[in-house]
């Protein structure tokens, strides 16, 4: 398992974001789902290591990262994007790529090769001597993906991975997820059903900071038989397994 | 985007094999490519060349005083832009939110800080190193004797470093776009206003970069010429500027998460380190007074070897009787050798005249607060062989003035003292002397009469020169008159040819000086 998370729970005050969430994830494509204000956000940012859990156990790539060195050690592995990532305007799409490379601990000698074959992936190719400034919104995105992926993490963590990307970007990104998802643990938080249909083996639902579902996009369709609303099936789960955590 | 293109899958990795030196080097390169200081270059050449370069062109070329105004200089002109540059590279995650992203990756948040310190850093130390080469370069070419002073060259530098330490800390610490321009502007001000509680000796705020000696002294073209430069207060200044940048880097890895337990130790480490350096200078300034070579000695850093005089050969005129000089003030020997020539021409041969005209250090003692005497020896033909004793109004740090505008300064301070010492004149002078000195002033065609003062009988081996350059001496009396027989008889002894007032000078100077003489028997 490259995720074990236990009784997981990150409060703000007497507010319990995260309210003891149990995981476990190995390889493939996880999509997080629920409505804002969910816990999404703080529970990829305690699996991202950027924030530490108030209480419950946290395991990431066999590792705990309460430590400093295993933290170290995982964050080689790791990938994260941001819900609003931020960059550097005056560096190129290369640049900012390489500085994450870097500071991922990439070896020298493989900068180059993995700084192209991320810029790549998220058909940039062409841009990479355009300065940050100069790109467009969807652009900075694939950019900020490109840096995620950079270190060929085993945990890629994406906070609303495809916010700002066209139609056919979300495709070739969701192709993309599939492909990584092969080797790593990809855990994509997004409000966007379809991509978890698209891309996901499996997925999470989540509200007010507890999982209120677990199992696959189709076992989380089947939910929605007869009762939820929406326009397709896995809409119609998310919101019947939703009205029923509320009930 | 593609999933067609793929990479190795990844393999554990061992940090220590994969040569982080050599990415730190292209995180570096990284850094100093989209680094704000560079771009602030401009500002500080400019600011640098207003305030710093045309002010001290201006004063003499003599090491001590390019180093103290380029010590000075550096201080106050880098102080804003690489404190602010500094800070907005501190802040710079924050601004652009790019925390959370760099803060999961696997270096540590101090390594990473001090990469992009130590880009701004490059940048800074680089534009100063230009106007340093500069600046000195051009002394170089001009300064007849000594060579450059490094330890202000130090202090200019640890100030530059410091000033990047603590913009970088603040930014990083207080993350907004009003933190460089504000920390800037207060830096500015602690800079200006650290040297307000110095009064006088024993002052802990010496340690202030842009002081280079003892306060409201200036830059003194008098100091280190005839001794040799003491570093007792810059060594203070570099400790202390040293202490500090290494403490407040040391800070940044204190935050938790900042550096795995181990660095966290060695930052605390160091920002103790630091501080305790830091302290020691203070501690240290605390104990420096000024010598009387006008420099700050601090005992527990002072060599005793330093205070002996520097062994110079001086450079000497051609005329009848040499002016020698420290070669340090060779630009000046022209004109003052051109300025006395005719007076020693008149001197030149008599008994009791000097055989040469020698240059003399100034002596300095710490007066009440920050005010500073200047002590001149009595001048006087003495020695031998016999010599008289001068000294340069520039030595006395007198506002700028030309080669021949000192030379003038020279005549009129001692060519009544140089005439006195020879005739015997001054007070309880006969009218005859008084008579013979200021006929040989009139001929040697040097002062107006009526501004001629014959010199006192101070008593005193050392005396503070006039406060104004060119002004009376009050320890002076004043001479003869127009219209007293004593003027008539100076016009009468200056109208005759050289050859007779001297074969005259020659036969009765004895008896002159021996006030056996009266204006009767003035020819």
């Amino acid at each position: 398992m490259n995720v074990e998370i236990t009784s997981l729970t990150r409060r703000f005050g007497s507010v319990a974001a995260v309210a003891g969430v149990d995981l476990r994830l190995g390889p493939g494509v996880f999509g997080l789902l629920g409505p804002n204000g969910a816990g999404k956000t703080s529970l990829l940012r305690m699996m991202a290591t950027a924030m530490p859990p108030s209480s419950g156990s946290l395991r990431l790539l066999g590792r705990d990262p309460g430590g400093y060195g295993p933290r170290c050690e995982i964050r080689r592995r790791l990938g994260y994007l941001p819900q609003n990532p931020g960059y550097y305007p005056g560096f190129t799409v290369a640049e900012y790529v390489e500085y994450f490379a870097l500071l991922k601990e990439v070896p020298p000698a493989r900068i180059r090769a993995a700084v192209a074959t991320a810029v790549d992936r998220v058909a940039l190719g062409d841009r990479k001597k355009a300065r940050l400034r100069t790109l467009s919104g969807g652009m900075l995105r694939r950019a900020s993906i490109a840096q995620a992926i950079v270190n060929e993490p085993d945990l890629l963590l994406l906070d609303e991975p495809t916010a700002g990307l066209d139609p056919e970007q979300r495709v070739a990104f969701r192709a993309l997820l599939r492909d990584l998802g092969q080797r790593a643990t990809v855990v994509v938080s997004t409000h966007l059903v379809e991509d978890v249909a698209a891309a996901c083996a499996q997925v999470a639902l989540m509200d007010r900071g507890k999982v209120v579902f677990a199992g696959t996009p189709e076992s989380l369709a089947a939910q929605g038989d007869g009762h939820g609303a929406g326009d397709t099936p896995l809409e119609r789960g998310y919101t019947a397994v939703l009205a029923q955590a509320r009930s | 985007m593609t999933a067609a293109t793929r990479v190795s899958s990844a393999t554990p990795r061992r940090p220590g094999a994969d040569r982080p030196g050599l990415s730190t080097l292209r995180l570096l390169r990284l850094e100093l490519r989209h680094n704000a200081m560079a771009w602030l270059l401009p500002v500080v050449f400019v600011l640098f060349w207003l305030v710093t370069y045309r002010k001290t062109m201006a004063m003499p070329p003599l090491w001590n005083v390019r180093a103290a105004g380029l010590q000075v200089g550096v201080a106050a002109d880098f102080s804003v832009p690489v404190t602010g540059a500094a800070a907005w590279m501190g802040s710079r995650e924050a601004r652009r939110r790019v925390t959370d992203q760099v803060t999961i990756t696997a270096r540590s948040r101090w390594a990473r800080l001090l990469v992009a310190w130590a880009a701004t850093a490059i940048w800074a130390m680089l534009a100063y190193l230009g106007c340093l080469a500069v600046l000195y370069g051009v002394t170089a070419h001009q300064a007849t004797w000594g060579g450059p002073l490094w330890w202000p060259a130090a202090v200019a530098a640890a100030s530059v470093l410091v000033f990047c330490a603590l913009g970088f800390v603040v930014g990083a610490f207080l993350p907004s776009r009003f933190t460089a321009p504000l920390v800037a502007i207060a830096v500015f001000f602690v800079l200006a206003l650290s040297t307000e509680p110095i009064h006088g000796g024993h002052s802990v705020f010496q340690v202030s970069p842009i002081v280079t000696g003892p306060w409201d002294l200036g830059a003194q073209p008098g100091v280190a010429t005839f001794y040799p430069f003491q570093p007792d207060l810059s060594v203070a200044q570099v400790m202390f500027l040293a202490g500090l940048s290494v403490a407040l880097l040391g800070v940044l890895a204190l935050p938790a998460g900042s550096a795995g337990r181990a660095m966290r130790a060695v930052a605390a480490g160091c920002a103790i380190a630091g501080l305790l350096a830091a302290g020691t200078a203070v501690g240290l300034t605390g104990t420096g007074t000024m010598d009387a070579a006008g420099m700050i000695d601090i005992p527990a850093l002072h060599d005793a070897a330093t205070g002996r005089p520097l062994e110079f050969t001086p450079v000497c005129s051609r005329t009848v009787i040499p002016v020698c000089l420290n070669p340090a003030y060779a630009t000046y020997l022209p004109a003052t050798a051109s300025a006395l020539a005719p007076l020693l021409s008149e001197l030149a041969g008599l008994p009791g005249a000097p055989a040469r005209i020698d240059q003399e250090p100034v002596a300095y003692k710490q007066g009440a607060d920050n005010s500073v005497a200047f002590l001149l020896h009595e001048p006087a033909v003495s020695g031998t062989p016999p010599a008289f004793g001068l000294v340069l109004p520039v030595q006395l740090g007198y506002p700028a003035m030309t080669a021949a505008q000192q030379a003038n300064q020279v005549v009129t301070t001692y060519g009544p003292d140089l005439v006195a010492d020879v005739i015997g004149d001054g007070h309880g002078a006969t009218q005859a002397q008084n008579a013979v000195a200021t006929g040989l002033m009139i001929a040697a065609g040097l002062r107006r009469l009526d501004t001629y003062y014959v010199p006192s009988a101070q008593p005193a081996s050392a005396r503070p020169l006039p406060a104004t350059p060119g002004g009376p001496d009050p320890g002076r009396s004043p001479g003869v008159a127009p219209g007293t027989p004593a003027y008539d008889a100076a016009e009468r002894f200056a109208a005759l040819p050289p050859a007779a007032r001297h074969a005259w000078l020659v036969r009765n100077l004895a008896a002159l000086r021996a006030g056996r003489l009266t204006l009767a028997q003035l020819p």
